[in-house]
């Protein structure tokens, strides 16, 4: 009997010999692969899937580039209906194109209803979502582009900034949002409206540039230049000599 | 003796049975086929190959691709059909497949058989390929899987 159990293992074991074992990467594709051994980069064709032990990537199309050997890899280029995610960094995306230069740590996400969401911030596009991991630099650009962590909503066309590079807590130290239309930014009591809005860390200020509103405490402050202190929760609003700074009170009980 | 210990004891010596079958089966359709065996035994003496084990060389300015296989029939005067262990082989990676459309002045080979390519820390399994520009471009056809390690 174990004779039988032991010729049962060395098939199961002989079918098996392509499963992908701890540490290695997995590829399969509907429709080949072409490889550029002198140009140094592979395209892996339609309905493409790669799985390691902690990354997953789904597209239709993927052009890999590399170094030494095919394993070398240095920057990953997918498009169509991308998919992705990191058990490791805690991160999902999506997009229509994603471009991964590995040396760098420089992730970009392109197309209608892009997204990317790690463990503290929630990134939302309908152009670019640009991530420098190194840096922090990040940037959103299209319209309804949407940034979220824990106590912040940024809202516009452009989105452009720094993360601190606390791995634990990342914060941002400098932001510059822009939208022709009007930005938003929402922190923990303030509302804020402007069709240019900048956040330096080093000063503490917001700074509002052009219909500038203020939404807070139930009063709401219109303008055309406005600056919030955060370290002292202050603000301030300037009016030009044709407009002037306007205050509402909000009833919050109707 | 207990009644069902005595029945899920049949139950799963059937099974087992059942099991061994299955494997063997599929391992001698596969892979040990007895009646090519018998066969191969004749046709070593009378074997239609035009040429016996034959080898090329794809010349890369970088690199040289060795080609060879148990077995060779001209197709035209350029291309031969090269058959039963076609391996391709350079100091970076190595092909294995069953056909090769070997093509000897354009240097290219085509294949429509089961393959197996294999480099430094890297296998890609796939249903044939082509060879081009001196081993420069080589296209993987069909469901193709590729293993990095």
């Amino acid at each position: 009997m174990s004779s039988i159990f032991k010729l049962i293992f060395i098939c199961i074991i002989s079918l098996s010999s392509f499963a992908r074992e701890i540490g290695e990467t997995e590829i399969t594709t509907d429709d080949g692969i072409e490889v550029f051994q002198n140009e140094q980069y592979y395209l892996l064709k339609k309905n493409v899937k790669i799985e390691s032990d902690n990354f997953t990537l789904n597209a239709d199309n993927v052009k890999i580039d590399f170094e030494n050997n095919l394993n070398d890899i240095t920057e990953l280029n997918a498009e169509g209906t991308v998919k992705f995610s990191s058990s490791e960094f805690n991160l999902k995306g999506k997009g229509d194109k994603l471009k991964f230069e590995v040396r760098y740590e420089k992730l970009e996400i392109r197309g209608s209803d892009s997204e990317l969401i790690t463990e503290n911030i929630e990134m939302f596009s309908n152009g670019l979502i640009k991530v420098n991991n190194l840096t922090g630099e990040f940037s959103l650009l299209g319209k309804n582009s949407k940034l979220i962590n824990e106590n912040i909503i940024i809202i516009g066309e452009s989105i452009e900034g720094v993360f601190s590079n606390n791995s634990n807590n990342k914060e941002i130290t400098f932001l510059n949002v822009f939208d022709s239309n009007l930005s938003y930014v929402k922190n923990d009591d303030s509302e804020m409206y402007a069709k240019k809005i900048n956040y330096d860390d080093e000063t503490a200020l917001i700074e509002l540039i052009d219909d500038v509103a203020i939404i807070r405490d139930g009063e709401k402050i219109v303008g055309d230049y406005g600056t919030l202190d955060t370290k002292n929760n202050s603000y301030k609003i300037k009016s030009s000599k044709k407009s002037k700074v306007k205050a509402i009170i909000i009833n919050n009980e109707q | 003796m207990n009644f069902f210990l005595y029945i899920n004891r049949k139950l799963v010596f059937i099974f087992g049975i059942a099991v061994i079958l299955f494997f063997l089966s599929v391992i001698f359709s596969k892979q040990v086929n007895f009646m090519n065996v018998e066969s191969d035994k004749y046709n070593k003496s009378l074997s239609k190959a035009d040429i016996d084990l034959p080898r090329f060389t794809i010349n890369n300015e970088e690199k040289k691709i060795y080609v060879s296989a148990k077995e060779g029939n001209f197709l035209n005067s350029n291309k031969i059909l090269l058959s039963k262990n076609v391996r391709f082989r350079s100091n970076d990676f190595s092909i294995e497949t069953e056909e090769v459309v070997f093509n000897r002045t354009e240097q290219t080979a085509n294949s429509k058989s089961k393959s197996l390519f294999k480099a430094k820390n890297t296998i890609i399994s796939s249903y044939g390929f082509d060879i081009f520009d001196k081993g420069d471009k080589i296209i993987f056809y069909g469901k193709s899987f590729v293993v990095l390690k």
